[in-house]
């Protein structure tokens, strides 16, 4: 099983109107257990790419295959139910609910009643967020609101998570916890992050695809990108010489 | 030839007719996007002024021209600061509210008035072509038809006052930030909108006659005309109008008004289908 | 949430109400009222049609009319045709039902926005109260029932009794019998809330992307709760035409949709009691205003619905809950005697309030 190949896309391309967001994109991720940081500036299309893989938008071409199958096309329910979580970029909680009927609500598309309590239980103290389980969500802080969001994801057990700036509006307590997170997650099931924070992809990451209108512009081991020097040019500038 | 002749001047009758219904709302709805569903109310407001207008000896032509349009869009400007400005951002309440305006303009009038059709005869008469004969109304009102659009396109484009209404209707924040004052502008907005519908209920007083429930019988091809156009103002209006005008007018050649009242309705559905944004959603997005 | 709506004593006083109303009415008052309080009942019906869609699905319907016109004419054709009337009362339900998967599915599966699923409802009703309306002449008949235009289908046949007999039910038993099916449409929404089925509705209403993102299949589930508010306004048309034996194209006139919407508003937008108690009330009262020919009807509706827009847009009902709970939290605060904590608390409160 985990020999399989989780994702693979081929000439994906997305536009709106005369605007290509993303650009023949070939991007693989190989086996069981990768970590991929997704880098670059705002407008590369980073985000689209995740609503491709969603089904959220219908890429324009290219195929997209998900342990095997095809999905480009395929509605976002569907695509979910296959086993991709997201996180999206700004939280998409249930406002009016609380922190634990969000867990829950998540944790029963895949365990029973019962399990999906202590499902729910593990959820909320494995993000640290028990403190928060009676707060209604619509309340909370940002980085609160990934947290839980995090939870939600994690709690339907996907095969592929992908966490769209997952550290944005976090402390640094709650930033180490994330990493902590992620790491743990990696051991069940692949994970994609985009995410602008530098010190926190060198917390976590070990392979980095950076993306450039809408393009692949590089792929490699974190610390030769962090090196690499047109990297640093379109993205990075210097505040990756300071990190 | 003749009948051929018949034929195209019916199609821009009919295209011209859902331009007349659609405009006002169109301006409302792409500038503020609010729908306001006493719109139909608007127009028989504007019917009713040029038809007491009329009665009390005013030049119908004044009453059409300079009456209604006044009348209709000074009531709209009280209707924007009484009701709408409260529900911006509230899409479904202002629905609603309208709706509950809709229902007291016809209650209303009906009480002032009485629910009886008014008329009043079209004025100019007709010409023939051929054996048919056509009434020379219908080129007045494909005329005003063209000069609404072409008015409302030329004050968009080119005049400074178009510039901030197009800034308003892209950003209604940053145009804030840059000192541009959008509630006047949507206060404005709501007026002239206002206005064009009064113009266009005036024009159509002739044709359909007055009765305080005719609203009802317009606001369905005037909806479905703007939201099939989507959100720009005049290539929306136009294109709509121009394929469910003839779509109606082909099918009630065929079979009968009622069918072809249908089948536009049944065409906007299918386009809403495959174009959830309407025609604009999708091409011309970035004409006016 | 977890609690289970069996465990809920709102629904037994509401039942008890109900079966007590059902049960004493008739031997408490005369024919002739039992007959004025049966067509509260059916409007009953048809408001909570409305009141499971818009407040448990957010769906809001401009048109539900449509469905209640559609669920009376197909029951008068049917029976006039028929000759009995359990058959058609059941098509009353289907047929609705089944146009509303229909227009439900060019709607949703359209992703129309909200406003666009308004006016689209509300141009079908249109053209609905418009087709109708052409069909005078005696071309336009199905079977033996001729549509009859703007005159309408006299003659609908009575509701017989579904015994083995089948005699036609009187005043009474009619009475008996749609205050049970009010009492069961009533149960089966509340059950229907309660359960698995009705807290993914309600976690679409709040946030349709997230249950996408859960695996919901969100467009499916819109047109189904779609469809069976359709089924519920279809058989309140077959019980209006029954009690009136007469239906006109007015079945499909917006004043019948608005009058939905502003029970439903009156009431409360997320409650079913609410809207029953808006029917009642306000039936009444247009009823009593209607006999002193004084005010227009329309003009009552727009009256009542415009400043419920913009001053209780939640409804009656709950906006009271909103304010006494506000009010207790206050003065809750203020006896803790903590000044700063009741701003934060206010705010919490408003924070709560619809977007």
């Amino acid at each position: 099983m985990s020999d399989q190949e989780i994702l693979r896309t081929t000439g994906l391309t997305m536009r709106f109107g005369g605007v290509t967001a993303v650009n023949n994109v070939n991007f693989s991720i190989d086996h069981e257990g990768e970590l991929r940081c997704l880098l670059g500036p705002n407008g590369a299309g980073k985000s689209t790419f995740f609503k491709c893989l969603t089904g959220q938008l219908v890429p324009t071409e290219g195929t997209i295959t998900f342990m095997g199958e095809p999905i480009a096309g395929m509605d976002t329910h569907e695509i979910v139910n296959l086993g991709i979580g997201i996180k999206t970029q700004v939280p998409n909680l249930f406002n009016g609910l609380s922190a634990y009927d969000n867990v829950r609500l998540a944790a029963k598309r895949k365990h029973l009643k019962r399990q999906a309590i202590e499902k729910t239980f593990d959820m909320l103290s494995n993000c640290g967020i028990e403190n928060l389980k009676g707060s209604e969500v619509g309340l909370l802080s940002h980085g609160q609101r990934q947290l839980i969001e995090l939870a939600m994801v994690l709690a339907a057990e996907p095969t592929l998570v992908l966490l769209d700036e997952p550290a944005a509006g976090m402390t640094g307590e709650e930033r180490d916890r994330l990493a902590f997170l992620v790491k743990e997650v990696t051991k069940t099931a692949s994970v994609i992050v985009v995410e602008h924070d530098m010190a926190f992809i060198k917390q976590i990451a070990k392979n980095v695809t950076v993306f450039h209108r809408g393009e692949i512009f590089a792929e490699d081991d974190v610390k030769k990108i962090m090196k690499n020097k047109s990297v640093q040019e379109i993205y990075l500038g210097k505040s990756a010489d300071a990190a | 030839m003749d009948y051929t002749i018949i034929i195209a001047l019916e199609m821009l009758r009919a295209i011209a007719w859902l331009v007349l219904l659609s405009s006002g709302l169109a301006i409302i709805f792409g500038m503020m996007r609010v729908i306001n569903i006493a719109h139909g109310e608007f127009l028989m407001l504007g019917g009713y002024t040029v038809i007491m207008a009329s009665k009390i000896g005013i030049n119908i032509w004044f009453a059409m021209l300079v009456l209604a349009p006044l009348v209709v869009g000074v009531f709209g400007i009280l209707v924007e600061r009484l009701v709408i400005r409260w529900l911006y951002g509230r899409l479904l309440d202002s629905l609603l509210a309208t709706w509950g305006l809709s229902l007291l303009m016809i209650g209303g009038v009906t009480m002032l008035f009485g629910n009886t059709v008014e008329g009043v005869s079209t004025p100019l008469g007709g010409f023939s072509v051929g054996i048919y004969q056509v009434s020379a109304y219908n080129l007045v009102m494909i005329f005003a038809a063209i000069s609404i659009l072409l008015s409302v396109w030329a004050v968009l484009r080119y005049t400074s006052v178009g510039l901030i209404a197009r800034s308003v209707m892209q950003n209604p924040d940053m145009a804030q930030a840059l000192g541009v004052n959008s509630t006047f502008v949507y206060m404005a907005t709501f007026g002239v909108g206002s206005a064009l519908t009064g113009l266009a209920g005036g024009l159509i007083a002739p044709v359909t006659g007055v009765v305080p429930s005719m609203g009802i019988n317009l606001i369905g091809p005037a909806f479905i005309t703007v939201i099939t156009g989507g959100a720009s103002v005049v290539t929306g209006t136009l294109s709509a109008s121009g394929f469910l005008g003839s779509v109606d007018q082909l099918i009630t050649f065929g079979f009968g008004p009622v069918y072809g009242g249908a089948a536009l309705l049944i065409a906007a559905l299918i386009i809403l289908r495959i174009l959830p944004q309407g025609i604009t959603g999708r091409f011309f997005t970035k004409k006016l | 949430m977890e609690k289970s709506i069996l465990k809920d004593p709102g629904l037994y006083v509401m039942v008890s109400i109900g079966l007590l109303i059902m049960i004493f009415l008739p031997i408490m008052m005369d024919m002739f009222a039992i007959m004025q309080i049966t067509q509260y009942v059916v409007l009953s019906v048809y408001a909570l049609s409305l009141a499971y869609i818009w407040g448990y699905g957010g769906i809001l319907s401009f048109g539900q009319s449509c469905f209640f016109g559609l669920g009376a004419y197909t029951f008068a054709v049917a029976s006039i045709n028929m000759g009995s009337t359990s058959l058609p009362f059941i098509l009353a339900i289907i047929i609705p039902a089944l146009f509303g998967v229909l227009l439900g599915y060019f709607m949703f599966y359209g992703r129309l926005s909200d406003v666009y699923l308004g006016v689209v409802t509300l141009v079908v009703t249109l053209i609905f109260w418009k087709l109708i309306n052409h069909t005078a002449g005696p071309q336009y008949a199905i079977g033996d029932a001729r549509l009859g235009g703007f005159n309408g289908i006299p003659s609908i046949p009575i509701l017989n009794m579904p015994t083995a007999n089948g005699q036609m039910m009187d005043p009474i038993q009619m009475f008996v019998t749609f205050m049970a099916i009010l009492i069961m449409v009533y149960v089966g929404l509340r059950l229907l809330i309660a359960s698995e089925f009705g807290r993914v509705s309600i976690s679409i209403r709040e946030n349709e992307v997230r249950s996408s993102l859960l695996g919901y299949d969100v467009r499916r589930h819109k047109v189904v709760v779609f469809s069976i508010g359709c089924g519920i306004a279809g058989m309140s048309g077959a019980m209006w035409a029954t009690y009136q034996t007469f239906i006109d194209p007015n079945a499909f006139s917006l004043e019948m949709s608005a009058k939905a919407l502003v029970w439903v508003m009156a009431g409360g937008v997320g409650t079913l009691a609410g809207p029953i108690i808006a029917v009642v009330i306000l039936q009444w009262i247009s009823l009593k205003l209607g006999q002193l020919n004084i005010i227009n009807n329309f003009v009552l509706l727009g009256l009542i619905l415009v400043p419920l827009v913009l001053i209780l847009p939640k409804g009656l009902l709950p906006t009271v809950k909103q304010w006494s709970q506000d009010l207790w939290t206050i003065w809750k605060k203020n006896k803790a005697n903590e000044g700063d904590t009741i701003i934060k608390e206010s705010e919490t409160v408003n924070a709560g309030r619809r977007k």
